[in-house]
């Protein structure tokens, strides 16, 4: 019954719940995308907080004596949770595969120039600077990387990123909260007559609401489902090929699609839930 | 099973009803007659508590209209049929949809709902246009639709405000046969008109009420005006009986309007 009545009324006026589905779409696809991002972000500061974090480059040819007493040195610490010894012919191996199609580069090189090196990984990302530093005072040591400030500035980025994001979402919804409102509030009004009509013949308040509050719901939904697909789409189409040649070399992608459901059904909720705060709204509003 | 006891309604600063005391008993038919303006809506309107009296007390049957709480009017609108001077029909709707609605506002499913209306507009008459929109129908197959409707839930009252108001001669009559018909099978009507046919040739009890006051409460006669005293308080039904005596070479044929359409 209640359907029926939805139906009709979004049939009886099109363009409004055009206006209400586009801009619900919109505010979904703007979701889309900054929950998309957030995946990516999250998996690239994941690859780099998975790559050795400390690299203690030694003189070539240092005694593997002084390296072992370097890494006692590191790992006395406690605060590493892996400490691994790169050879010179390992890190010729690494150099190669690296630069294998560049075959001069290759040709030039030899495990006699490449220093040997132990690769760290903290526990604990601030504790980089104190390792380095322990790692700096060990005998042999060239020089100490670190790549603190990747993560860092990656997750500076990712924040800052965030909380553009969340505003732009916020002012969305409540722009899209306001649409559905005023909408729902034009078809109350147009359906005054109708509306006291029912009132007449017996008709309980929750049933002349019900529809209009189902009316906000639906549009929600489906601008939830349509802003969905048009991200997911663009992102399959135009997004992987483009995208993965961006980040040069760091495997963000595919994007497995159990994640792309769950951000659906994740925006189904939010959209059901804003539908009928925003329907609620204005049949309290209007319907007094 | 309508009882107004010292009824006045006020409106801002215009009385519209002057207390008002009257009884209709069960089963009857009652006309209530008067110039334009002279409180019958508002009679009707009071009856289904869609407006507060300023004084007095409103009953129907043993529920005190105006004692109801808030969530139980619908029960009493369902109880009371109305037919309302504009009809109130939902234009978007099709006839059946029309008179389908107060029962599924009443969670009736819709298979039964259907099935009920059917018969109900089986019984005025215009089940042929079950399908069709109210805009496609002439005023007396509005009247019958608006009547079907309130008959649906098949109430002890119905009350019609001047359901012959834009009609023909012809098919006002027909429209108060099918109001006589349902009255005969035990529904109160209480209905208001200014059609002089039904008021002097039928013989029912009108009541006359002139600036919200009631000037006379008596059975029809020709020439009803409010200088009429009023009739001695006779039981509603010796009325009526009565009224179909003097009355009864002076009706219309109505088998044979029936007929003629």
């Amino acid at each position: 019954m209640h359907i029926k009545t939805v139906a009709r009324y979004i049939r009886r006026s099109p363009y409004q719940a055009l206006a209400a589905i586009m801009i619900m779409s919109l505010t979904f696809l703007t979701i889309s995308v900054f929950a998309v991002v957030t995946i990516l972000s999250v998996r690239i500061i994941d690859y780099f907080e998975s790559r050795p974090q400390i690299s203690v480059f030694f003189e070539p040819n240092t005694p593997r004596e002084q390296i072992e007493s370097a890494r006692q040195n590191i790992e006395a610490t406690g605060k590493t949770s892996a400490v691994n010894f790169i050879s010179q012919e390992e890190a010729l191996a690494i150099y190669r595969e690296f630069n294998k199609d560049e075959p001069l580069l290759v040709e030039l090189v030899s495990a006699d120039i490449l220093p040997p090196s132990l690769d760290v990984k903290a526990r604990i990302v601030t504790d980089l600077p104190e390792l380095a530093a322990v790692a700096q005072t060990s005998e042999g040591v060239d020089r100490v990387i670190f790549q603190k400030d990747i993560v860092d500035t990656l997750s500076q980025w990712t924040n800052a990123f965030r909380k553009v994001g969340i505003l732009i979402v916020a002012v969305l919804m409540v722009v899209s909260i306001f649409v559905i409102l005023t909408i729902i509030g034009i078809k109350i009004t147009i359906r005054r007559g109708e509306i006291e009509i029912m009132k007449l013949i017996g008709a309980s308040d929750w049933f002349i609401r019900t529809p209009f509050i189902l009316e906000g719901i639906f549009y929600s939904v489906l601008g939830a489902i349509i802003g969905w697909a048009v991200s997911y789409g663009a992102l399959m189409i135009f997004g992987q090929s483009t995208l993965q040649s961006f980040f040069n070399g760091v495997p963000v992608f595919p994007i497995e699609p159990i994640y792309m459901l769950a951000v659906l059904g994740l925006q189904i909720l939010l959209a059901v839930v804003l539908g009928a705060f925003a329907s609620f709204l204005a049949v309290f509003r209007y319907l007094k | 099973m309508i009882r107004f006891q010292n009824v006045s309604k006020t409106y801002y600063n215009t009385k519209a009803l002057d207390n008002l005391s009257f009884q209709i008993d069960q089963g009857n038919l009652v006309l209530l007659v008067g110039p334009t303006g002279s409180g019958k809506t508002t009679i009707f309107r009071l009856i289904i508590r869609d407006l507060e009296p300023s004084e007095g007390e409103i009953k129907i049957g043993e529920i005190d209209v105006h004692q109801l709480h808030r969530s139980k009017i619908r029960h009493l609108r369902r109880k009371v049929g109305v037919v309302f001077q504009d009809l109130k029909l939902l234009f978007d709707r099709t006839v059946i949809e029309n008179v389908m609605l107060p029962l599924e506002l009443s969670g009736v499913s819709e298979r039964e709902a259907k099935e009920r209306a059917q018969e109900v507009l089986d019984d005025v008459g215009i089940s042929h246009k079950s399908d069709q929109f109210p805009l496609q129908l002439s005023g007396g197959e509005r009247q019958r639709v608006a009547i079907a409707r309130a008959l649906v839930f098949n109430p002890e009252v119905i009350l019609a405000d001047e359901p012959t108001g834009n009609l023909d001669i012809k098919t006002s009559m027909q429209i108060f046969e099918l109001l006589e018909q349902i009255n005969k099978r035990g529904t109160t009507i209480f209905m208001a008109t200014h059609n002089d046919h039904i008021i002097e040739k039928t013989g029912y009890r009108v009541l006359y009420v002139e600036g919200g006051v009631l000037k006379n409460d008596k059975k029809s006669t020709k020439k009803m005006t409010p200088e009429v005293k009023n009739d001695e308080q006779k039981p509603d039904k010796e009325k009526h009986e009565e009224a179909k005596k003097d009355d009864k070479s002076e009706k219309i044929n109505l088998e044979s309007l029936k007929n003629k359409k």
